[in-house]
C-alpha cells in the first residue's frame, strides 16, 4: 500500500508521466472496470464488486449493477431521508387543454441543475400528468392536488413507481430527494391556460419547463394573456382569486384580481382583464422550496 | 503544550464549581494560572509577515469536506498554524451579512509554512456566487474533494461549472477516503477519471496536482501516509499551485475622489482614500470621469496634517496637485496613473437582487427599470437590460445584466457596485465585461 501511495503523492512535480504510467500499469481488470463505469456511473467500489462477482463477464455485471442500483437506492433513500432538501426544481409542463406542474427538492443546488435530477422531474411531471387524464371524466374543469404519498405511489408507464424511480435516483446522487407536490388542471375547450416558469434552468427535457417558479393560471380570453397573466402571479404571489368588483386599497394586496398589474401598476388586473375582455378562473403558484424552515 | 492543557482542565473544572467557590478559588490559587491562561487563550494580533490567500473546499455533501478541514485545522495547530476546529464546529455553514446579503459559508483561517490562508465553504452554488459577488472572499483557488470509494459525482461537472463561473483558476484535488477503498489501483483510476473532468472544463487536467488520503485518518492519528502526511501533501500542493494573487501596491495607483479643496496659497487639493498602488510626490497623475479628462502632477501629499513622500493603497489622503482649479475635477472622478484607467459607460454584470427579506425590492423588475449605480466615489443613473431569453428579475435572484451609465465613468472589470433605488438597496453586481456603446445607448437618454 505504502509504495504505492507514496508514488502518488510522492512525485513532486505532478507530471504528465502520472497519468500514463498508471494508463500503462492498468491490468486488463482495470480497463473493464473503466468501461464499466463509464457505461453505467455507477461508483467504483460497486463496478469493482460487480466484476468480481461474475469473473469480469462486463454484461452480467451490468445487469446485476442495475438490480444492485435499486437496492441501495433504497437503502441510501432511507438513511437519507431526515436531511433537509430545500432546494430544486419546478417542473411545468402543457399538453393539449391539460397541464402539471410539480415541485421536486434537492439538498443542494448544484444538484437542481444536473441532468439526471432534471430527468426525475420530467418523470414526475409526465407521470402525474399521465395518471390525471387517466381518471378525469367530464368536459368541465379539473384540478387535481397531489401531495407525496399521493405521487410516490404512482407508476410509470414502464411498470416502476415513481418511489422507486426516486430511491434510484437518491443512489445516483447521494443526495436526499424528495418530490414534493404537483397540480394537474384539465380545461373545457374554450378555456385556455397560461405557463411561466421563473429562474429557469438550461435543460434539453423535452418541453419541460424548469426553474425556481412556476405558475398556471385558467382563463377565457387572447392566448397571449396566459403568460403575462401567470408572470403577474409570480411576480406578486398573490394568495386568492378575490372578485372582479372589488378594488385594491394596500400595496400588500393578495387577492389576484384586485392587485396592480405587474407591467402596469396603473391598473388592477380586473381593469385589465376588463379592458381585455378577459376572465380569470383560477390560478398556481409554486415557489420551490417555500413553506420549509 | 502539556501545561496550557492541564490549565484548560483546571479552568473548566472550576467553571462546574459553584460561583461562590469559583470566586474564592480564582483569588486564592488561580490567580497566577488565570494570568498564564489569559496569555494562551488572549486574541492573537494578526501578523502580516505572510501573504494572504483566499482559497474555497467543493464537492459532493458526504465526500468529506468538512473532516478535511478539521484535519487540516488540526494538523496545523500542532505547527502552531492554526486553532484547531473540530467537524462539529466547522459544519454548521452559519448565516452572515456582507454588504446586507445573507449568505451560508463557513470561514476557517490557518496558516502554512509560505502562506496565511482563508478557507470557505458554502453549501450552495447561490452563496458562491453571492460570495463572489459581494466579494467577502473572491476565491483564488479551490480544493475539490472526491471520495475514493464513489469517485466523481454526476453534480461534480456542477461544481466545476460553478468554479469556472466564479472564476477559480486553480484547482487541487483531494482524493479522500482512501482508507476504504483496499485496492490501490482503483485510487488511479479515480485520479484518472477526474483528470479528464477537469481536463473537459478547461482545467489543467494533466498536471493538476491530485493528492490522494484520508482526512478521517489525518484526524484520529492512524495510518500517517495517507493520513497527515497526505494532508500536508495537499497543503503543500496548495502552496505550490496557487498563485499569490496580484497585490494591491503593485498596480498602478487609482484614488476615487471624495473632496476637492482650494487652499489658499497652496493650491488645489483633492481628497480620498487610495484604493491601490503606490502614490509619490512627483508622479504625473490624470483625472478622469464625468466627461472630463485633465492631468497633472501630484506636487505633495498629506496624511493627517503631515506631509509625507509617499503613500500606499489604504491611505486616507490629500494630494495637492499642481496647475489646476478646484472646478477642474469633482467628487466622483479618480485620479490615476495617467491611461491606465477609461472611462466607460455600458457593461455587462453579474447582479445579485436582494430578496425582500434582505431589505430589497418586493416586486420584480424588467428591461428599462433604472436605478442608480454606486461604485467607488460616484453614482449615476443607470439603465438596465436583461439578458436574452429573461423577462424579469425576481428579488433573490442572481443573473447576469447589461448596464448602460447615463454619463461615462470609471469602470472595470472586476469592479463591484451597488444598486439603490428611491432609498432602498436593491442589489450588488460585480462588473464581468465592458461593452461598447452605440448610437442607441446614447440617444435612449434623450
Amino acid at each position: 500500500m505504502c509504495t504505492f501511495i507514496c508514488f502518488l503523492i510522492g512525485c513532486k512535480s505532478y507530471h504528465v508521466n502520472t497519468l500514463h504510467t498508471s494508463c500503462g500499469r492498468l491490468t486488463t481488470d482495470k480497463v473493464l472496470l473503466m468501461k464499466l463505469r463509464k457505461s453505467t456511473g455507477y461508483s467504483f467500489i460497486n463496478c469493482k464488486n460487480a466484476l468480481e462477482k461474475f469473473n469480469n463477464d462486463i454484461t452480467q455485471a451490468e445487469i446485476w449493477l442495475t438490480e444492485q442500483a435499486q437496492r441501495e437506492g433504497w437503502i441510501k433513500a432511507r438513511r437519507l431521508e431526515g436531511r433537509q432538501a430545500g432546494e430544486g426544481l419546478i417542473g411545468l409542463f402543457t399538453q393539449d387543454r391539460s397541464a402539471v406542474m410539480v415541485e421536486v427538492n434537492s439538498e443542494t443546488d448544484f444538484v437542481a441543475r444536473n441532468k439526471i435530477f432534471q430527468q426525475l422531474v420530467t418523470n414526475a411531471a409526465l407521470t402525474a400528468l399521465d395518471h390525471h387524464q387517466n381518471i378525469i371524466d367530464t368536459q368541465g374543469y379539473t384540478k387535481h392536488e397531489l401531495s407525496t404519498q399521493d405521487l410516490l405511489k404512482l407508476s410509470m408507464n414502464k411498470g416502476s413507481s415513481l418511489a422507486e424511480l426516486l430511491a434510484l435516483t437518491i443512489g445516483c446522487l447521494g443526495e436526499n430527494l424528495s418530490v414534493r407536490r404537483a397540480v394537474c388542471l384539465t380545461v373545457p375547450p374554450d378555456w385556455l391556460i397560461g405557463t411561466y416558469v421563473h429562474g429557469e434552468v438550461g435543460c434539453a427535457q423535452a418541453d419541460i419547463d424548469m426553474g425556481r417558479y412556476g405558475a398556471l393560471v385558467v382563463f377565457q380570453g387572447e392566448c397571449s394573456l396566459g403568460r403575462k397573466l401567470a408572470q403577474h402571479v409570480v411576480g406578486e404571489a398573490p394568495i386568492t382569486l378575490g372578485n372582479m368588483e372589488e378594488q385594491s386599497c394596500s400595496q400588500s394586496e393578495t387577492r389576484f384580481l384586485s392587485q396592480t398589474l405587474l407591467w402596469e401598476p396603473s391598473l388592477t388586473v380586473s381593469q385589465f382583464l376588463r379592458q381585455q375582455n378577459a376572465q380569470v378562473f383560477d390560478f398556481m403558484r409554486f415557489q420551490c422550496g417555500e413553506g420549509r424552515a | 503544550m502539556a501545561a496550557v492543557v492541564g490549565i484548560r482542565a483546571c479552568l473548566s473544572a472550576l467553571q462546574l464549581s459553584s460561583p461562590a467557590l469559583l470566586h474564592s478559588s480564582y483569588k486564592l490559587c488561580a490567580l497566577p494560572l488565570i494570568k498564564r491562561s489569559f496569555a494562551a487563550e488572549a486574541k492573537k494580533v494578526f501578523s502580516r509577515d505572510k501573504p494572504h490567500v483566499n482559497i474555497g473546499t467543493i464537492g459532493h455533501v458526504d465526500h468529506g469536506k468538512t473532516t478535511l478541514t478539521a484535519a487540516i485545522t488540526k494538523i496545523l495547530a500542532e505547527a502552531g498554524g492554526a486553532r484547531y476546529k473540530k467537524y462539529e464546529d466547522i459544519d454548521n455553514a452559519p448565516e452572515e451579512k456582507a454588504r446586507g446579503i445573507t449568505i451560508n459559508a463557513s470561514h476557517v483561517e490557518y496558516t502554512t509554512a509560505n502562506r496565511h490562508y482563508a478557507h470557505t465553504d458554502c453549501p450552495g452554488h447561490a452563496d458562491y456566487v453571492k460570495n463572489m459577488i459581494t466579494g467577502t472572499a473572491q476565491l483564488d483557488g479551490c480544493i475539490l474533494v472526491v471520495a475514493a470509494t464513489d469517485g466523481q459525482m454526476p453534480q461534480t461537472r456542477e461544481h466545476l461549472l460553478l468554479a469556472r463561473q466564479i472564476g477559480v483558476e486553480h484547482v487541487v484535488v483531494f482524493i479522500n477516503k482512501a482508507d476504504a477503498v483496499d485496492d490501490k489501483e482503483m485510487l488511479d483510476l479515480v485520479e484518472l477519471e477526474i483528470r479528464e473532468l477537469l481536463s473537459e472544463f478547461g482545467y489543467d487536467g494533466e498536471n493538476t496536482p491530485v493528492i490522494i488520503g484520508s482526512a478521517l485518518c489525518a484526524l484520529e492519528n492512524k495510518q500517517p501516509e495517507i493520513g497527515i502526511n497526505a494532508v500536508l501533501k495537499l497543503l503543500e500542493a496548495v502552496d505550490d499551485y496557487v498563485p499569490l494573487p496580484k497585490r494591491e501596491l503593485d498596480k498602478p495607483f487609482l484614488l476615487p475622489i471624495e473632496g476637492v479643496y482650494s487652499i489658499p496659497g497652496r493650491g488645489t487639493v483633492v481628497t480620498g482614500t487610495l484604493e491601490r498602488g503606490v502614490i509619490k510626490k512627483g508622479d504625473e497623475c490624470e483625472f478622469v470621469g464625468h466627461n472630463r479628462s485633465v492631468k497633472s502632477v501630484v506636487t505633495g501629499i498629506e496624511m493627517f496634517h503631515q506631509s509625507l513622500d509617499r503613500a500606499e493603497a489604504g491611505d486616507n489622503l490629500g494630494a495637492l496637485v499642481r496647475s489646476l482649479k478646484r472646478e477642474d475635477m469633482r467628487r466622483g472622478m479618480v485620479m490615476c496613473k495617467p491611461g491606465s484607467i477609461q472611462p466607460h459607460q455600458k457593461v455587462k454584470a453579474q447582479v445579485y437582487v436582494l430578496s425582500k427579506e434582505e431589505g430589497g425590492r418586493h416586486k420584480p423588475f424588467v428591461t428599462n427599470f433604472m436605478p442608480v449605480m454606486f461604485s467607488l466615489t460616484w453614482d449615476m443613473a443607470c439603465r438596465i437590460s436583461l439578458p436574452g431569453g429573461k423577462e424579469m428579475v425576481m428579488p433573490g435572484d442572481d443573473t447576469a445584466l447589461t448596464l448602460t451609465l447615463r454619463q461615462p465613468m470609471v469602470l472595470e472589470k472586476g469592479q463591484r457596485f451597488t444598486l439603490r433605488d428611491g432609498n432602498k438597496t436593491i442589489g450588488t453586481g460585480l462588473v464581468t465585461e465592458i461593452l461598447a456603446t452605440s448610437e442607441e445607448d446614447q440617444h435612449n437618454w434623450g
